[in-house]
Formats: structure tokens, sequence, C-alpha cells
């Protein structure tokens, strides 16, 4: 398609691993976006120097997650877990990419995870990475190293859930007529799938203008007319445009940070969506 | 004395006169069939049948092919329609212990329905319920509650991270579980900083470590817990989300059979069980664990088998049965009799359920009347005693033999006894009867009612017409050639002579039956519609001829003097002795040589045959009969100075049966009296040690062999058979005897006194004795009364010359 090799800009696609079902969710979708854009995949896994440092200290104990025993940390047995979690990492990477055909490289470094995560990825166009790792609270909202990335790091960044296919994403847009909200379709047309459909939910500060914005995006739109579908919503955030998100129940949600809506609410919108988000 | 007249054609031969009779063909017969004759076993019936007591089960007795059967049938075909209809039967699943399946009872008609309306059930439940578990409402409530679980166990362990954090301590999550570590500025401090710390710093970052350490452990001790109260209620969700889903349904299977207590009671068990289980009707292609493979699953199979759980087994299906139920058991085995609990293999094992309960005989007669032919009840193994014990316990109880005697070893059913209400009949053999009530103890008390049928029934009017019906049936049920009366005619006299009685008809329905269809057989050959009395007289000698080949040989032989019979001259001591033949079942008469010799001796008479044990017991004792009847005329002054042998030449097989003693009587009178006997003559009849003839078996036989030997050599006018007068009743001979007789060319003696015999046979009368004590010289007894006396001469004699010689 001609059309996605112009926008595609997408070459290098990073995403972090560490062995956390959210973790697995994002190696799956990277991997098929990976494929779709005929992409390199680097797999990121960081081993976190904080569980390494407490190995050290002379009191500290860990806290057995099934048996909710506390036994004394010993530093060999912990490097060791970390490689293993490394190498199973590098395996599901490895294994996936052979299956999909992608080119694939994987690099272990050791800091902070979420300033380690986000310099690693510096070189890739797409960071991929879970909502929320092994955080020990399971939190709903974002873990500590998507806050960061959200907060500080290069976009676009895609933040994934499980239970979401990327190869059956319908993509939902966020446009407001911005230059952001631009990208952010850019964006989307580059990763959606063939034959899934795109909506478009339209926020116009009024009716008229709403309107006027769907007839000037069908124009350019590279999208056939029958995969692409229209909702209009008066502009608005938080709670309101929350749960017109969550009606649609498309799959894939894309808007941009730059958009008339305030940077913040963009991140608390993303914060507290149960969906895939990628953040242009 | 005065000598018995020669038989009349009339006295040999009870013709039947189809003038008698009112119908012109049996096309004019379509009433019931009216059996006659047989009053005695049709009390016993009504008998069995109208008394409700246990035990006074039926036993029919006589001989195969009387027609016991039809006409028990006939009996029931009145009474059974009226009794009231039996109970349906099905077996259930027995929720709560599947080995033992639950037997229920439904008024007829109504188990197929339950089982109509379960299959519906299960096709509506496999709708229903899959959709109210895919709705968005139990969606959500259940999303609800396991997030309700996450969120718990995350604002707990939020919490705890809050207050770490609070005091600079993180919660680290490491790869095994969880770790507590001072922080700065959002990293564990370095081990080496820390030590830098002073001494009572470090203890208290230590302690808060410990306090949250604890706290930790609490929260992670309350998981399971917290999982659990989840795991109950999501459990309790599915149970009111099932439960309303399947109420209803149940719910109008309830009303409609609200009346049968067994079955609503059933209906709240299984509902409960739906309930429990609901999660087998979401998941369709997996749930196949019970899939039985060799069998076509039925219905239900497109769902999977594990719904075979809620089937219904019909057992007894009695919608379209119309009063009391009566089956013939034609192969009474046990798991005929009582059913059969079959297995299937499945991956190599057997495995059995409750849908694969057979029934018997007996769940299928219950409430109504089961006929069995004893033979075959006691020639399939286990049988009897599977049909004693149901009736002794009064509960049909369906076992495994196999099991039973552990010829197989695996999961087998034990389904919950019927009860049993039946009246059994027996049929079979007199000698059955006589042995089973010897021994066995049981018999007598589960089989109280004997039905005896009569091998004969009366030759009088009602007897004849009643075989005129029996034909009519026979005709109307295999679809045969009408027969017009004179052919009934002719079948009721073959009637009277398969009796072996002028004045009775045989009982014996399978040979008339037997007859009529060969005679329609002939009939269609002449292309006649009405089957006619010539088409009967063409069977009867058909059917002679078919087995005559043994008969032509033996006769041929005579003929050829190979068997010296002698049928014309006049000799001593020499006389024909008439025999039945029966191979297979057909039985002949032809003549047989009988010798007598004398000689000096001491008055014993030597039975060659049973010197050289040939002859049977029988056949010893009307030679010694004879010889009491000898020693008692001539050995009663002096005695008997001779010896005299018996024999029947050229037999070369056992003879039994005492019909020969007259015979051998003459044959040794002449020996003695040096009489000759007219050869022309042959004779049968027993003798008693008076010197009375008496009757014996076979006798129409017996004097056809005879004629058909004289009639192939040419009669003469002198031929004839002398036959005790006794069996005068019993002649129904060939109409070619009948016309040689009636021609004069062959007669017939009815002798009652072996005195009446010898006369006949010699021409010389057998003589009185005389005021004096002594025969007339010139008669047979005289004559012998000579002989004798001539011989104790010679023995005196002899014996004094011998003293002579000695001394």
């Amino acid at each position: 398609m001609p059309e996605r090799q112009k926008n595609a800009r997408i070459r290098h696609i990073a995403v972090a691993l560490d062995c956390s079902p959210h973790s697995r969710a994002s190696l799956g979708a990277a991997a098929e976006l990976a494929r779709l854009l005929n992409a390199e995949l680097t797999g990121i896994f960081v081993e976190d120097i904080n569980v390494l440092r407490m190995a050290d200290l002379p009191f500290c104990h860990e806290i057995r997650m099934f048996t909710a025993e506390s036994e004394k940390i010993d530093a060999s047995t912990l490097e060791r877990s970390l490689k293993v979690q490394a190498k199973d990492a590098e395996e599901s990477l490895q294994r996936i990419a052979d299956d999909l055909m992608i080119k694939q490289s994987f690099r272990v470094s050791r800091g902070i995870v979420p300033a380690e995560v986000i310099a690693a990825a510096g070189e890739a166009d797409l960071l991929v990475l879970g909502r929320s790792g092994r955080s020990p609270t399971c939190r709903k909202g974002l873990g500590s190293t998507a806050r960061k990335a959200l907060e500080e790091g290069k976009k676009p960044v895609l933040f994934i859930r499980p239970g979401f296919s990327a190869k059956e994403w319908p993509v939902l847009l966020l446009y407001d007529g911005s230059e952001g909200s631009q990208e952010a379709l850019s964006a989307a047309i580059s990763i959606i799938n063939p034959g899934m459909r795109l909506n478009v939910l339209i926020l116009g500060e009024t009716q008229a203008k709403s309107v006027e914005m769907e007839q000037a995006l069908s124009e350019i739109m590279a999208l056939p007319d029958s995969a692409v579908e229209y909702h209009h919503l008066p502009l608005c955030a938080g709670k309101t445009l929350m749960r017109y998100i969550r009606m649609v129940d498309s799959g894939l949600l894309v808007l941009s940070e730059r958009m008339k809506m305030s940077r913040e609410e963009v991140h608390q919108l993303i914060n507290e969506i149960d969906y895939p988000v990628l953040l242009v | 004395m005065t000598l018995p007249s020669k038989l009349t054609p009339e006295q040999l031969y009870r013709t039947c006169n189809p003038q008698e009779f009112s119908f012109n063909t049996t096309a004019d017969l379509d009433g019931p069939v009216i059996a006659t004759g047989q009053k005695r076993a049709f009390d016993a019936i009504s008998f069995s049948m109208g008394i409700k007591h246990d035990g006074f089960n039926l036993f029919a007795l006589g001989p195969n092919g009387t027609g016991k059967q039809t006409a028990i049938m006939h009996f029931l075909g009145n009474s059974a329609p009226e009794a009231p209809i039996p109970s349906d039967w099905c077996y259930v699943n027995n929720f709560e212990k599947p080995r033992h399946p639950k037997a229920l009872r439904l008024p007829a008609g109504k188990a197929g329905a339950l089982s109509h309306d379960m299959e519906q059930l299960v096709e509506a439940l496999v709708t229903v319920i899959p959709s109210a578990f895919s709705s968005e409402e139990y969606q959500v409530q259940e999303k609800n509650i396991r997030e309700q679980f996450q969120e718990q166990q995350a604002n707990e362990i939020a919490e705890l991270e809050k207050k770490g954090a609070e005091e600079h301590i993180a919660l680290i999550r490491t790869p095994a579980g969880f770790a507590f570590a001072p922080e700065k500025d959002g990293e564990v401090v370095k081990p080496e900083e820390f030590m830098m710390l002073k001494k009572e710093e470090r203890e208290a970052i230590e302690e808060k470590i410990i306090a949250l350490k604890t706290a930790m452990q609490s929260i992670m001790a309350q998981i399971p817990k917290w999982q659990r109260e989840t795991q109950e209620k999501i459990k309790e969700l599915n149970r009111n989300i099932a439960s309303f889903a399947v109420k209803p349904l149940i719910a109008e299977l309830r009303t409609e059979y609200n009346e049968i207590e067994e079955v609503s009671r059933y209906l709240e068990i299984l509902e409960t069980d739906i309930i429990e289980n609901f999660d087998q009707f979401l998941d369709k292609e997996s749930d196949n664990k019970e899939l039985l493979p060799g069998i076509y699953p039925g219905k239900f199979s497109q769902k999977g088998a594990s719904f075979n759980r809620y089937r219904v087994n019909v057992i007894v299906d009695n919608s379209v049965t119309k009063g009391a139920p009566v089956v013939y058991e034609d192969k009474p085995s046990y798991q005929n009799l009582v059913g059969n609990i079959e297995h299937i293999s499945q991956l190599g094992t057997l495995v059995t359920d409750f849908t694969l309960i057979k029934q018997g005989a007996l769940h299928r007669a219950n409430g109504g009347y089961l006929l069995i032919d004893a033979r075959r009840l006691l020639a399939e193994p286990f049988a009897y005693e599977a049909l004693k014990k149901a009736l002794r316990t009064r509960h049909i109880r369906i076992e495994s033999l196999a099991q039973l005697y552990s010829l197989i070893s695996t999961v087998s059913l034990e389904p919950e006894p019927i009860p049993l209400d039946i009246k059994v009949i027996l049929l079979g053999e007199r000698y059955l009867y006589y042995i089973l009530s010897v021994y066995d103890p049981d018999f007598t008390e589960l089989f109280k009612v004997a039905a005896d049928f009569e091998d004969e029934l009366p030759g009088d009017f009602d007897g004849k017409l009643a075989y005129a019906h029996i034909i009519s049936s026979i005709v109307h049920k295999d679809n045969l050639h009408h027969f017009d009366r004179g052919a009934v005619a002719r079948i009721v006299e073959h009637g009277s002579r398969i009796a072996q009685d002028s004045t009775k008809l045989s009982a014996h329905i399978q040979s008339i039956s037997d007859l009529v269809h060969e005679s329609d057989y002939y009939a269609m050959a002449a292309t006649r519609e009405i089957v006619q009395a010539e088409d009967v007289e063409h069977a009867i000698h058909a059917k002679r001829f078919r087995s005559s080949r043994i008969r032509e040989k033996i006769r041929e032989a005579t003929l050829r003097n190979s068997i010296l019979i002698d049928t014309d001259s006049e000799k001593i001591g020499q006389i024909n002795g008439l025999a039945i033949y029966s191979p297979g079942g057909q039985s002949f008469g032809h003549p047989g040589r009988i010798t007598a010799r004398v000689r000096l001796g001491k008055g014993e008479v030597i039975d060659i045959e049973r010197e050289i044990e040939m002859g049977g017991p029988i056949h010893s004792k009307g030679v010694m009969i004879l010889s009491g009847f000898l020693g008692a005329r001539f050995g009663t002054d002096q005695p008997l100075s001779l010896s005299a042998s018996l024999v029947f030449e050229q037999s070369y097989s056992g003879i039994e049966g005492d019909s020969a003693s007259s015979a051998e009587l003459y044959a040794l009178l002449s020996a003695i009296s040096g009489v000759p006997i007219r050869q022309y003559f042959a004779v049968t009849g027993s003798v008693n040690q008076f010197g009375q003839v008496q009757a014996i078996g076979g006798v129409n036989e017996k004097i056809e062999g005879f004629f058909d030997l004289c009639n192939a050599r040419g009669l003469t006018g002198k031929h004839g058979v002398l036959i005790p007068a006794s069996n005068v009743e019993n002649l129904m001979l060939r109409h070619d005897v009948v016309t040689a007789v009636r021609e004069g060319l062959f007669v017939i003696f009815p002798v009652s006194d072996v005195d009446e015999g010898i006369e006949i046979l010699t021409g010389i009368p057998a003589g009185e004795l005389d005021k004096s004590g002594c025969y007339p010289s010139d008669s047979v007894n005289g004559m012998a009364v000579a002989r004798l006396n001539e011989m104790a001469e010679k023995i005196k004699k002899f014996s004094s010359s011998q003293n002579d010689d000695d001394q």
C-alpha cells in the first residue's frame, strides 16, 4: 500500500520484557506490528538494580508469594533467577520472531527499570510496554515504567494490556483537527490491520465544525469508506469521554499528546482507560 | 364253543358322513374355534387365571402339538383385554448413587411421553443455559466479583506500600515474592551507604521492615481466603443464573406430572443436578468424556453424551397395550426373561450406564400373562432358577450373569428391582411336569395348577364340528383353499385313525394342521378351488408313500423269500406274528415268523430272545405268563415232561412288548399237539394266565402289514388276521383293506380267548374238559395231552433205564 509506505516511519520497535502477563501481551502486539510494518523488533530486559542492592542489605528477607514464608535473600540465587528470567524473555522473543519471520534483537541492561527501559528505547521508533509490569500491587492504573514513559519518554509509545489481540484490533482514533491528532491519524492508518475498521471519534467544538472535520477527513482518508466509521462527540474530556470510548468498545485507542485537551487530561485518560493505547 | 364271527366292513372303519355337517365348505365357518373335550384343562386354566394368590401359576401339560398354546391364547384372548392396563416402567439416573438406577412407575403410556419431554428439556437447556450465561448481565456481575477480589488485594498491598513509602521503605518485587528495603529517591539504598548509617538508624530501619514484613505476611495469608470467598460468590451467582434459566422449564414438567409423586420427586432432584452441573450445557464440543463409541448415541449426542444422565430409559411402554399383556417368550434365556445390562467397549474397557438396561419378557408381561415352553426354559442355563426367583420374591431384579459368576469384572449396575405381578404359564410334555413335581420342591409351590390336556377329543358330533372349526381357522390363518365338507369328513376320519380309536378324534392339532396344508397343496396342484376328500386322501397316501422305503424293503425281502413268511400252507409249531416297526415317527406293521419246538424236558419254556438278551422285560413277562397258562392247563396231574423253545425267526434286533404272546402260545400248542397251523392267518394279542386274549396297540398297522404282504402275493379269500376282541373299537383301517373284507378276500376275527383262536387257526376245536376231566381226543387240547403223556412215558422209561445202568 503506497499510503502506508509513505506514512511508515516506524522501522524499529522496542518492547519491554519482564515475564509478566502484560509484558507477554506487549511482546505479541509488538511482534504483530513489526510484521505488519516490516520493522525490526528489539526486546529489552532490565535487571532491577533495586532488587540486587536489596539482596546485599544485611537484614533483607523475601516473603514468598505462595507460602507467605519469609526467607533470607541470597544475592547469588537472585542473580541466577534474574538470568533465568532474562533467558525466558529472550527465548519467547526468538520464538515469536521466528514464527512471524521478523528481525529481532535482545538487550539486557541493569539499572532502575523505568529509566533503563526509556533509555534503551531511545533508538527505536516505537516503544511497546505493558500498562503495568510485575509491580506487587496489581494496580489498575499504569505501572511505574509506563508512567515514566508517559511522562518523560519519547513518543510514540504503545501501552498494552492482556486480553486484546493485535491481529484483530479495530482502531479508535481521537480526532479534533489539531496537528497532534493529524499525526495520530497517520499513525493509526499505518498500524491498522487490513480488513479492520477504523473508528474515528471526532471531538468538535460545535456540531457544524464536527461535520466539517468529517468531510475534510473523508476527503483525505487513505482507507476505503467502508473501513471507516465516524462518531461525533462535543469536545470533552474525563469521564464523559471515557464512557463514550467504552461504548464504542473498539480495540486500540490512538491519540496524541498535543490535542486540544490538555496533556494532563490525556495522561489521566490513558491512566484510567482499560484499553491498549497508542500515544503519538 | 361258538367261534366269533368275522368282522363286518362297517366294524373296520367308522366313516364320517359329510351330510352330518350343515356347512358346505369351511368358508361358511368363521366363528371362533369351539374347543371341546378339554373341559378339565379349561377349568384349570380358568381357575388359575382367576385366582389372585401367589403361586397359582399354571403348567399346561400334554403332548406337543395338541394346541395347548392355541387354547390358552384363545382363552386369554377373551379375558385379557378386559383386565386393567398395567403401568409403564422406566429407569432413570440415580443422581446420588449412579450404580443403582431408579425405577419409575407411570400410568400406561406416560413413560414414552416423559422420555420425549426429557429430550425436549435437554434440547431447551442447551440453548437456554448458554444464553443466560452469555448475557451481559451475568458477564458484568462475574467481572465485578473478580475485580472486587483484585481490588481488595491491590488495596491492601497499596496501603502497605504507601505506609512503607512514608517511612522510606520500598516494596520490591523479587522473582519469587516480595521484599522490603530502605529507599532513597526511588532507589534502594546501596549496601555501603546503609552500612555507613548509625547503628540506631539501621536498627530503626530494620524494625520498620520487620513490621512491614509481618503486615505483608498477614495480608498474603488472607489471599487464599479471599480467593475462596470470591469462588463461592461466583458459584452462588452461577447457581442463581442457572436456576433462573432452568426453573421455569422444570416447573412446566412438574405441573404436567404433578399427579405422579415419583416423577415429581425425580424432577426435583433433576433440577438440583442440572443447576449444579450447568457447565456441561455450556461446553458443547469438549465434553464428550462419556461418549460411547460403537453405538448410535441418539439425539443427545450432538450436544455431548453427558446428557445421557438426563435420559429416560423406557423399559415397559404400554401405550398401545389393550388390557393385560399376553407375552409368549420363544427363547426363554436368562437375559430374555429378566432383562440385561449391556456393556460397551470403550478403549478396551467395558462401560455401562442405566440407558443400557434392557427389558426382559417378565417386564413386558408384568401385570399380565407370560407363556413359556417348559422344555426350552429348562434347556436355558439359569433361566428356570431366575424365573422361580422372580416369582418367589415378586420382583424383577436384573443381574448380570457374568458379574454374578465372576466371569467378567467390570463396573456394572444394580438397578432397583421392579415389583412383579404376573401369571406364568408353562407349556410342556407330561413327563416334564412329573419330573419337576418330584424333584423340585419349589415347582409345586409356584405352579400349583396343572391343566392336563387330553390327547383325544370325543368322536361325537361336537368333536367333529370342532375339527371343522380347527380346519377353518387354519385355512383362514394361513390363507389356504377352503375345504368342502367331504374333505372335512375325511380329515375327521384320519383324526380317528391317528387316535387309534374309532370313537375318538386325535387332539394332535399339529398333525391335522399338516394334513390340511398338504391337502391344500394337492388341491392346488389339481387346480381345484375347493379342497375335496380325494385331495385329503391323496395327501394321506402320499405321506405314507414318502415314508415307505423301509416298509417296502422288508416286504420286497419277504416276497423274495429272503425273509421267510408262509402265507399259504399249514405248518406245525409255526405261526405268523405281527410286529410294529417305528422308524422316525412313522410306524408300520409286518408279519414275523414265530416258531416253537418241543423236546423231552422238565417243563420249562425257553425264550431264545431272552436268553440272548434281545427280548425286553415285557416280552419275557409275556412268555412267562404263557408258561403259566401251559402249566395250569396241562401240568396239574403230572409234571410237564417237555422243554419248549420259542423264537422270532429272522429278527436281528430286539423284541419288546407282549402282543405276540398269544401267537407264541398258539405255536406252542401246535408244536405240543402236532396240529398244523394255517399260515394264511396272522395273529396279534397278549394273553393272561387264564388264556384270555388282551388288547394290544397298533392294531391297524399290524393288520395292514399282513394285508399288504398277502395282497402282493395275491389274495385268495382265506387270508386273515386274528385280533383281540377288545381292539375292535380301535379299528380305522385303510380303504383297500376294508374293500378286500367287503369282497370276501380278507377276514378279521375278533378273538377273546386262546381256545377260540386255536380253533380258527387249526380248524380243530380246542376241546373242553369232559366230566372225567379229560379233553376229547380229537381236540387240540386232547392231542396235546396225549403227546405230553407219551413224552412223560418216554422220560419215565428213560429214567428207569438210566437208573438200571447206574445200579
